[in-house]
């Protein structure tokens, strides 16, 4: 909210008055966030009210006009050249921009003005209109004060504008509705500063006449509504905002962000910004049934708004009605019907308080926010009703004349009784860290006008109307301690009574250390995407990815749906970096995917939440670095070996195996894999890897070969601490064979024969070649595969090794099949 | 064969074998060792001759014994000679080599952790040190767990503060990480101490705001829990993570979830508070919100609040690494660019 320094001091009475500066720091230590602290005069400097003494037309142009001023009574005259058409007759005042003067040009730049001759007359400074001091677009002419007012000549132009002054952007908590006029704010600086709060004059007596009750309210449900207030104001003049006093009102309006639209409108802005009630001025003679009635909105009922807008409405919507007729959405805003017009003589003014919860709901349903919904929303005192509404009625009479028509009319039931909160001494102290003193508490609630006795350890507090929002013991100490200052709160540390609980390891932090330790670049993405992004892994339709959680509510295309794998985000990746020509590429994240709880497509009802387990994907393009010239290109064994890393860092040196998959939608069908793990007594698949199919690379951009991993970590067993192996004290005997067999055989597939075979012998198995050559045969390839033998007992003998490797050889030949070469 | 003739035949060794071996070149080493086998092997010419030495009388014994051994002793020399002589060779040539070693290096593969992740172990690290252990929830939480036990019911105001994406009515991506607290409580009595790092969503997008970043939490429950202890929590963490002596300033805010609660400023790092750019003049940086947990969250969770008191806190990573790092627009955070991710590997940038 923006607040005007000269209207909060207004409000206040301090034994010594506070600078700006020191006033924004105590509603920051109150906790009315200051956001901005504007010098509203500093667009300029150099601008003085004069008065104009003469004028003459400009012999060069007709467009022109020599105008003599003055700046001090009897002082000798200064001929300005201006161009304005509108520089008014003598005895009337205007604003002089001298020499050195320094004015806004736009985007933060300024001019100065030097002396210059326009149309061959030298001229010292300008006349100056109001786009010319940066206060807005008017250019058709010159800024013409008022004849009555009282700024005196000489003086800087920020006088005469208001301008003279600062605007203090508050940041204010949802729950302080009561902060949302200047007199809140007056009532926290009082507090903060030891001032007094000094109301404004809602004084009316002067504009009363006599007069009968000019309607009846009717209130259908008080919880709804609990005041209305109505009072008629008779032989008001409307027009725009005339005289010192309007003046003044349209001034600070325009300086807390409100355009200036009739005196009477204005007074009821003005109103609120001061008190925080929001008003609503009724064209009275429009008003035919006589009874004003608060109420509910049918299904359907419409009405249309100031903005003339047609609003349908909901039951619940709250009504202000002319007998049956909806005149006003109750504190949202007011019917287009009963508007005030320059026509308007007869004006009845509601003050009212509303229900806030049915406020917000409806201003959110509409999309209609107005200062009046901002304020409801957060609660308006009904206390205050009719003191705004009296308030308002004497600006109106001072400013549009008019009397007032006897006395309020007031539903209201009264006021709801103020709770007594009873607050614990050993309490505060005990929430706060700070040993107060029952009288420091007793002050510091006071000064923020609540009522306190004090008996023993116990403080009986009652709060201010305004302030519904204390309601508990708690709400009490925060403010007790707002007043005493958060900085006076000791800093300890909390005793440790218990040590922490056992956390098993993070698999996202071990396999992030291994894969980056290993070389690769974490990346993080974002946890939504775009349909299409999704849909470039071209899953099947029974594949629970390819449906994914779709937000109500995004923001963009781009970010419609909750990711199911990471894999697209980190393509999308290496196309951007291949956008930027970086197009060597190896990146990883660990993060979380979300997919539809239960398997398939069964319809789940909404409630349920998602699966969300922890993904390991990587990505890789373009070359690894060399250390002279080109590198070599990142494959598909780099992605299988980063994988194996990233399970390893979580399952310790476990076997990981390898089986070949063509069915991965967005893997190439002859270059990818998946890795398995033995877990419990299962083989579980952990994820897969391979080269991105081409139509998957496509729809994401990626040019060229690229190749990924994904993992899913919650499937992967968290190794126990891994347990020492004795070193071997006799010496390994090692034997290779040399196999020639079908190309289609997996290498996967000879050591699984191997290990059928179950040697306790063989304690490693390594593959020194494979090679493929037309010359072996159609379709066939050699490998070479060693195998070491070693018992732990002794040394093996020639014989006990030829044994076991001649049984593995044989068995080799007769299950792969194979031919020894 | 007599004891003249023996001792005439060891004594031809000698020369007999040193003219074999000059027969092989130095870089040879396997014929010199095969010569010296030929001689002093078990089966060499040597070993024969000591084996005729017992068909010789005792007499004559000794003699030959010393030829055969002064003939082995020369053996041994000339061809630990020739090793010697090799090896030195082989090392002068070794060390005659040279390498440019202002060559580039060849790359080691040069991963880094994301400065998010540096950030937030970091950050864990240094709460773990005060007791606090990590807890986690789903992005995808409850409106309840969101909100609702948080203090916010659906006509709250507050809910104005964070605009939320929802997936249902009832289902939200979390818009902070507090609905962790609440899981907390709800699974664990006191004593608690967690941080909860994660990420959320919010509807925000500019320089400074994403719709996803990462919010570090923090929860202590526990019998005589104050503000004040908040204050040290936070006074402690904020030095530790900019590694400077920084106070914090705590200023009164709204948080439906705690009360009494707080803005958290820290003294600029910039500038010591001294007042610039960065913290904009005012010395202060705001990093987060906190306060004692309000009654309204225990009872929701089933703690009693006359027993137990707690304070929480909440602060965003990336921001923390914007302030330390000096990162100028959020959205490098998630791009997966090289250019920005290769700025942060371990040693520092390229």
């Amino acid at each position: 909210m923006k607040v005007l320094w000269s209207w909060l001091l207004e409000l206040c009475d301090f034994d010594k008055q506070p600078t700006v500066e020191e006033g924004a720091k105590a509603l920051t230590r109150a906790g009315l966030e200051v956001d901005g602290l504007t010098n509203l005069g500093a667009a300029f400097s150099g601008v003085v009210v004069a008065e104009v003494v003469g004028k003459k037309p400009h012999p060069g142009s007709d467009k022109l006009t020599l105008v003599d001023v003055i700046t001090s009574r009897g002082g000798a005259p200064t001929q300005v050249v201006c161009g304005a058409p509108n520089v008014p007759e003598p005895g009337r005042k205007v604003l002089w921009a001298q020499i050195g003067a320094v004015l806004p040009a736009g985007e933060g730049k300024t001019i100065t003005l030097a002396s210059k001759p326009v149309k061959g007359i030298e001229s010292p400074g300008m006349l100056c209109a109001e786009d010319e001091l940066g206060l807005g677009e008017d250019h058709g002419g010159i800024v013409v004060l008022d004849e009555d007012d009282p700024t005196p000549l000489g003086a800087p132009a920020q006088q005469a504008l208001g301008l003279a002054d600062w605007m203090i952007e508050l940041g204010t908590p949802a729950n302080r509705g009561d902060v949302l006029g200047h007199v809140g704010v007056a009532r926290e600086l009082c507090a903060m500063l030891r001032g007094r709060v000094v109301l404004p004059d809602a004084d009316v007596t002067p504009f009363l006449t006599a007069g009968g009750a000019p309607v009846v309210v009717a209130v259908a449900n008080p919880a709804e509504c609990p005041r209305y207030t109505a009072r008629l104001i008779d032989g008001v003049a409307i027009g725009p905002a005339k005289g010192q006093l309007a003046r003044k009102i349209a001034q600070r309006l325009r300086a807390v962000g409100v355009r200036s639209i009739s005196n009477v409108v204005d007074v009821t802005n003005y109103v609120l910004f001061e008190l925080g009630q929001p008003l609503h001025a009724f064209d009275a003679p429009l008003l035919t049934s006589g009874t004003i009635a608060i109420s509910s909105a049918k299904d359907g009922e419409k009405l249309t708004t100031l903005d003339k807008i047609e609003r349908t409405l909901i039951p619940g919507d709250l009504l202000i009605r002319d007998g049956d007729v909806g005149i006003a959405l109750a504190g949202v805003m007011g019917g287009l019907a009963t508007e005030v017009t320059n026509h308007t003589t007869r004006v009845l003014l509601e003050s009212a308080s509303f229900n806030p919860v049915q406020i917000r709901r409806t201003a959110r349903r509409l999309g209609l926010h107005s200062e009046a919904s901002h304020r409801f929303e957060r609660r308006v005192d009904p206390e205050i009703a009719a003191f705004a509404s009296a308030r308002a009625c004497k600006l109106i009479c001072e400013v549009a004349g008019g009397k007032v028509v006897g006395d309020v009319v007031d539903s209201y039931p009264g006021a709801a009784p103020i709770p007594t909160i009873p607050v614990r001494l050993p309490r505060v102290r005990m929430v706060t860290g700070v040993q107060l003193e029952a009288t420091t508490c007793k002050d510091a609630l006071e000064r923020l006008g609540f009522g306190v006795t004090i008996t023993g350890d116990v403080l009986d507090v009652t709060r201010p109307s305004a302030r519904a929002d204390v309601e508990r013991e708690i709400d009490v100490i925060e403010e007790i301690l707002r007043v005493v200052g958060y900085e006076h709160v000791p800093s300890t540390l909390p005793t440790l009574r218990q040590a922490p609980g056992v956390r098993e390891l993070d698999r996202g932090d071990a396999v992030r250390l291994a894969l980056s330790a290993a070389g690769l670049a974490e990346a993080i993405t974002f946890g939504f995407q775009s349909v299409e992004r999704n849909e470039a892994l071209c899953l099947s339709a029974t594949d629970r990815r390819s449906q994914p959680i779709a937000l109500r509510n995004p923001m963009s295309a781009d970010q419609a749906v909750m990711r199911t794998s990471l894999v697209p985000n980190l393509l999308a990746a290496i196309t951007r970096n291949q956008s930027y020509g970086r197009p060597d590429v190896a990146l990883f994240e660990v993060g979380s995917v979300f997919l539809r709880r239960g398997e398939g497509l069964t319809e789940r009802p909404s409630h349920e939440l998602a699966d969300e387990p922890t993904h390991c994907a990587g990505v890789f393009a373009g070359k690894r670095a060399a250390q002279i010239g080109e590198g070599t290109a990142w494959d598909v064994f780099d992605a299988k070996a980063y994988a194996e890393r990233a399970i390893r860092a979580v399952c310790g040196s476990v076997a990981i195996k390898t089986r070949a998959r063509h069915d991965v939608p967005y893997l190439h069908p002859g270059v990818a894999g998946e890795l398995v793990v033995h877990v419990g007594g299962n083989d579980v698949v952990i994820g897969v890897f391979g080269e991105v199919h081409p139509q998957t690379r496509a729809k994401l951009g990626v040019t060229g070969a690229a190749f990924a991993f994904d993992l899913d970590l919650s499937r992967l067993p968290i190794a126990q601490p891994a347990q020492m192996s004795v070193i071997p004290k006799f010496p390994a005997s090692t034997r290779d064979v040399s196999l020639l067999l079908g190309e289609a055989i997996p290498a996967a597939r000879i050591s699984d024969v191997i290990d059928e075979v179950r040697e306790p012998l063989v304690t490693r198995v390594r593959l020194l070649e494979d090679y493929r050559d037309a010359k072996l045969g159609d379709a066939m390839k050699s490998m070479l595969w060693s195998i070491e033998y070693r018992s732990p007992g002794r040394t093996l003998t020639v014989e006990e090794v030829d044994k076991a490797h001649d049984a593995i050889v044989s068995r080799l030949v007769e299950r792969l099949p194979a031919q020894r070469r | 064969m007599n004891v003249e003739d023996l001792l005439t035949s060891i004594d031809a060794l000698g020369p007999e074998f040193e003219t074999l071996i000059a027969t092989f070149g130095d870089e040879d080493e396997q014929g010199i060792r095969n010569a010296q086998a030929q001689y002093l092997g078990k089966t060499g010419k040597l070993s024969e001759a000591m084996k005729s030495i017992s068909k010789l009388p005792p007499a004559d014994r000794p003699k030959v014994g010393e030829r055969v051994n002064r003939v082995k002793t020369l053996v041994g020399k000339l061809v630990e000679d020739r090793l010697t002589a090799k090896a030195a060779a082989a090392a002068k040539k070794d060390l005659s080599r040279s390498v440019d070693v202002t060559l580039p290096s060849r790359p080691v593969p040069r991963g880094s952790l994301h400065l998010l992740t540096q950030v937030q172990q970091e950050a864990v690290q240094i709460f773990a040190e005060l007791g606090f252990v990590v807890a986690e929830g789903p992005q995808i939480e409850t409106d309840w767990n969101t909100f609702e036990a948080l203090g916010m019911h659906k006509d709250h105001p507050a809910r104005d503060m964070q605009d939320t994406f929802y997936v249902s009515e009832e289902i939200v991506l979390r818009t902070h990480t507090s609905p962790v607290q609440i899981r907390t409580m709800l699974t664990q009595a006191p004593p608690i101490r967690i941080v909860a790092p994660g990420r959320v969503y919010r509807r925000d997008d500019d320089p400074t705001h994403s719709p996803m970043f990462t919010q570090i939490e923090g929860l202590a429950v526990d019998e005589g829990i104050s503000f004040a202890d908040l204050k040290g929590v936070l006074i402690h963490f904020v030095s530790r993570f900019f590694k400077k002596d920084l106070t914090v300033r705590l200023r009164p805010s709204y948080f439906p979830f705690v009360e009494p609660g707080a803005e958290v400023d820290m003294q600029c790092s910039f500038c010591g508070g001294s007042g610039c750019r960065l913290c904009k003049g005012s010395g202060w940086i705001e990093i987060g919100g906190a306060g004692v947990v309000d009654p309204v969250v225990l009872a929701h969770c089933n703690v009693d609040s006359e027993k137990y008191t707690g304070f929480a806190f909440g602060m965003g990573i990336e921001r923390m690494a914007m302030l330390r790092h000096g990162v100028n627009d959020i959205k490098y955070y998630y791009e997966g660019d090289v250019r920005f991710l290769e700025q942060f590997a371990a040693g520092g940038g390229k």
